[in-house]
Parts: C-alpha cells; structure tokens; sequence
C-alpha cells in the first residue's frame, strides 16, 4: 500500500527520550509503531508488523502496526524517532530539514524481526560492527 | 532541601517554576510535565553516562578526561571540514564556544533548528514577522490556532501555561474567554481539546493558507481547494470570520507546516496572512519549538556571525545557504569529514542516508545517556546538565532569554559544565594547530 507518512511527538516517546532511555523495550514498544486507520489495516490482512519501505525503495523498516481512528486512510503515523527516521525523506528542497511530514512510502505486512534502536545503529548505519 | 522557581531543560516551554528535592540519591519533582520530570530523573540514573570512552579498532573502552579530549581534539585538528553540531540541550555558552571553534578550525556549525524550525526561520526572513512573547499571548489572546503542532506532547505545558487554560489579564476566565482551533492532518490530543479541528490533508498546509488568504481579502477560493486540502470552504470561512471577531489571535505554528511539503513558503504564507490579519484585529505567529534552547542558537549565532543556522566558516568568513551547508544536505553528500555533536541525538533524527555517513567518519559525542548517536561515536565525553548542574542562558519559544541556575553540582571534577568541556577542548585545538 503507499502512504504518505507523518511522524512527530507522542508523550511517552519524549519521556523516554528525554529520561535517557532509548534502548528500552518500551521505547522500541512506543516508537516502533505505524499507526493506520482500520481500513488500511484490514486491506493489509490485519498484520501484527509491517515493513514501511522509503520511496527510492533504498530503505525498509520492521515496525508493529497499530489501528488509529485518528488518521485517514493512505495516512500512516511512526512516532519520532530511528524506526520513522530511516525512511523519512533525505531531500531538504533547500532548507536542511528533511519530510518529516509527507514523506511517500510503501507499507507491505512482514514478519521480519522489529529491531532495536541500538541494532538499527548496528547493523543498518554501522555495517554490523 | 526544596529548590524552588527551577527552569526545565527540556523543551522550549523553559518552564520556570519546577520544585525539586534532592534525597536520599533520589529526587522529587514538582510542576514538571512527564518529559520534564523524567530528564529531572537523570541527575540520579543509574544509565547516566559517567566516564569519557573511545572506540579503538571496533571496541569501546574506558579512558580518562585527557585521553579523551587529546583524540577529540585530534580527529577535529585532522579533519578538512569539521561539521560542528551544537546541539539545543545546553546553553548558549557552550553553543558559543562551539562556534568559535568552527570558525577557528574552518568548519561548519548547525544545530536542532536545521532540522526542526529552520524551514520556520527562513519565512522569517523572506517575510518579517508579527511576533508577541508568550505572556502577550497569554494575557491577550482569545483565540488560539495551533497549526501543525500536537502542543499536548511536544510542549505538554504550553497550553497550560501560555496558551489556552492560564488566566490572562483580557482572558480572566482562562479556557472559557478562549478559542482554541487545531489544524493537523492528524486527530492529536490537542485537535481533541479544541473547539475546531481542520484535518487537513497532509501536505496542502500552502493551499489552506492561500484559500484563508483569498477569503481574508473578500473573495472567492478556487472550488479545487476543497479536494486538495480535505476542507470545505464553508469552514475556510468560518475560520476567517472567527479570527477577526477575536479581539487578538495568536498562531502557534509547528512541524507540520515547516517539514511539510512547500517548507518556508508555507511559513512565509502564514507570515503574510498574519500581517493582513492586523488589518481586522490584532494577531501574531509564533513557532512552537520543541526543542530546549533551539532558539538560542539561532539567536547567538545571528548577533556574532549574522546567520541563524547551517553556517559554513571553510572560506575564512561565515556561509550561510540552506540546503549546501546544513547538516542532513552536508552528511548525505559526504561534504565533511569528522563531527563533533553536542547534546543532541542526531544519528537518531536524521534520515538514514545522512546517518549512515555520519556514523562511518570520525565522530566525537558529547551527551549524558546512551543513544544511537553515542553509540556510533569514536569520542564519547560525558555530558554536564544544564539548569540542573550548572548556571547558564536559554532562549525561551519566543526568544525571551532565561538565565538559568543549578540545583547541583557538575558530578564530574574534570568539568563544571558543557561550556567548561568546550573550552577544554578549544584550548587543546588551539595548542595542536600552532605547534
Ligand atoms: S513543558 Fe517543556 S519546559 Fe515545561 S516542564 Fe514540560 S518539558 Fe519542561
């Protein structure tokens, strides 16, 4: 399915960001979640995990998935954080902020592992050092 | 002992009435929201990074002050274009030595704003601004639209505090002399709050404002708009009218509008709308800045080298062009060569292209927990928190400076502040360079 994807602030991703606790498992549990709206979902076949895949098709992300009724449907919303960043946008149209907000996807169901934010650094950004 | 009238370091609320008591290795916090408190926390966590390390041949290992200092100032001293991240988690002193050391070593120096409310400062500059400090607003504001901000979970108090509950002066019954209208693609808590929600479709932030505008200046949007943004235009106009019946309104303005599609343009629209809106009624805009003292930054660095964000010192003066000398354009075309990232997690909030290089070059971390961005850093120096264990300056949301003073003491006897760390570092550049 392709998404327009928007990320941003939820209250517990701050204070767990904010209290130094990125790699917990509820950090992983709060911000490694796409939400959708039900329909989304249920076109998807109800999947419990997603991969969210970036436009150039260059990056893929394992997420659970969440049903919300508060976006609309071909909307989807990963709290701020690692999981969303890696398939944000990288282009800042000339200003230096990349499509936080917006950013095209593809949301397919998956059943590969939902890595931690220290296992993204790991193995995604540092080549499995 | 109880500390009173504390500042919270944690977002750009700048909370200034926090209660803290310190016990036992515990503490107590009062006044504080839950990102707030849970930062407080960290004075006595047990995940505080306390010991400066290195990585060597893949490995990180345990090394003293000096140690760590000599290979920062190494890696910084060896490199052609150093990219300075000074980050919004400390104050403008250390901000401003960082900067110093960028122009002395020729380098770049950004900060949070470059991926936060950059897009919001460059509608500034295209367009001026109407702006208020909080308190205008909040003793003078009876309408209140958010625009693409969920102010409940970015600045959990600003609703409280400045926006929508305090009683101000004109608004003495709080909440019940205001109206509060959320625009967001999304049914946030605060859109929950409100007394109107636009959900907008993502994206069309330009087109809504446009159409506004066209209703402002008495006429007809074009019927495409209502497709496009996902309003009807009996709303646009009930919006309109509602704003120029209030006495001031006051425009919050967030990520939504400056990391959507249209970027500075949909600020600088917004900017204008505004200035036309003082035609009816007063009103005036603000960015709602997530980010501590993201706002200092951009306010030291205009007064010493006249540019707000992504400044670039390689050719001996300051840069200053968005998109060629930011940080997420600079790390994903491989335009510098080492870091130095300063109290922010910034392989954390940049896209992967832009991660992926900043973690293969030479990086030197200053933070006070583990993180994605210490985790791939070759320097780790632990941090010293600001407003908790050492004085110091933030600009508050709406560039009000607050002098800030600690409840504490800096728990590292190498250091007594972030600014002190710089410092330290500076001075070991400085001896590198003119050996
Ligand atoms: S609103 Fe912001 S400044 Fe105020 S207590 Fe919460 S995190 Fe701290």
């Amino acid at each position: 399915m392709e998404a327009l994807l928007n990320t941003g602030s939820t209250i517990d991703e701050g204070r767990l960001a904010k209290g130094g606790n990125k790699y917990s498992e509820d950090y992983k549990l709060e911000c490694a979640v796409c939400w959708m709206c039900a329909e989304d979902y249920a076109s998807l076949g109800c999947p419990d995990k997603v991969a969210v895949t970036s436009r150039d098709g260059r990056y893929t992300i394992a997420v659970y998935s969440k049903v919300t009724e508060s976006v609309r449907s071909g909307h989807v919303f990963i709290p701020r954080s690692i999981w969303a960043n890696v398939v944000v946008e990288p282009d800042t149209f000339s200003t230096g902020s990349p499509r936080y907000k917006g950013s095209p996807v593809m949301v397919e169901p998956t059943n590969e592992e939902v890595l931690s934010a220290e296992e993204i650094v790991l193995k995604l950004y540092m080549g499995g050092e | 002992m109880v500390f009173k009238n504390i500042i919270c370091p944690v977002c750009g609320g700048s909370c200034d009435d926090i209660q803290v008591e310190l016990k036992d290795g515990k503490i107590d916090v009062q006044n504080a929201c839950k990102m707030g408190n849970a930062k407080f926390q960290e004075v006595v966590s047990h995940h505080r990074i306390l010991k400066p390390t290195i990585r060597e041949n893949g490995k990180v290992k345990d090394v003293s002050w000096d140690e760590a200092l000599e290979m920062a100032a190494d890696i910084l001293v060896n490199s052609k274009r150093p990219l300075f991240f000074l980050g919004s988690e400390t104050s403008c002193e250390a901000q401003e030595v960082g900067l110093h050391m960028a122009e002395y070593l020729g380098g770049l120096a950004d900060s949070n704003a470059t991926i936060c409310h950059g897009p919001t400062v460059m509608g500034i500059q295209e367009s001026g601004m109407v702006g208020a400090t909080a308190g205008q607003a909040k003793n003078r504001a009876d309408m209140i639209v958010y625009w693409g901000v969920n102010a409940l979970e970015s600045m959990p108090r600003h609703m409280s505090k400045y926006g929508v509950f305090p009683r101000g002066y004109w608004t003495k019954r709080g909440r019940f002399d205001r109206t509060m209208v959320t625009v967001d693609p999304r049914v946030t808590p605060t859109a929950v709050a409100s007394d109107l929600h636009l959900q907008l479709n993502p994206n069309s932030d330009y087109e809504l404002l446009s159409a506004l505008f066209t209703i402002l200046n008495g006429r007809e949007p074009h019927p495409s708009v209502e497709e496009i943004t996902g309003i009807p235009i009996s709303v646009m106009k009930q919006t309109v009218e509602m704003m120029k019946e209030s006495n001031y309104v006051s425009i919050y303005v967030g990520l939504g509008v400056s990391s959507s599609y249209g970027k500075h343009r949909n600020i600088e629209i917004a900017l204008n709308f505004v200035k036309e809106m003082n035609n009816y009624t007063k009103c005036n805009i603000g960015a709602l800045r997530g980010h501590c003292n993201v706002a200092g930054f951009n306010q030291i660095a205009s007064y010493l080298y006249g540019y707000p964000f992504g400044l670039d010192f390689g050719k001996g003066y300051p840069r200053y062009n968005p998109g060629e000398y930011t940080t997420v354009d600079v790390l994903r075309e491989k335009d510098v060569d080492a870091a130095f990232v300063m109290s922010a997690d910034l392989v954390n909030h940049i896209p992967a292209d832009s991660a992926k290089y900043l973690a293969e070059i030479p990086m030197i971390c200053l933070d006070i927990a583990p993180c994605p961005s210490t985790t791939a850093a070759d320097v780790v120096l632990p941090g010293v928190i600001d407003a908790m264990e050492c004085d110091g300056t933030f600009y508050r949301l709406d560039n009000v400076p607050v002098y800030f003073e600690p409840f504490t003491d800096s728990p590292f006897p190498e250091t007594k502040s972030n600014e002190d760390t710089l410092k330290q570092l500076f001075a070991k550049i400085k001896a590198k360079k003119e050996a």
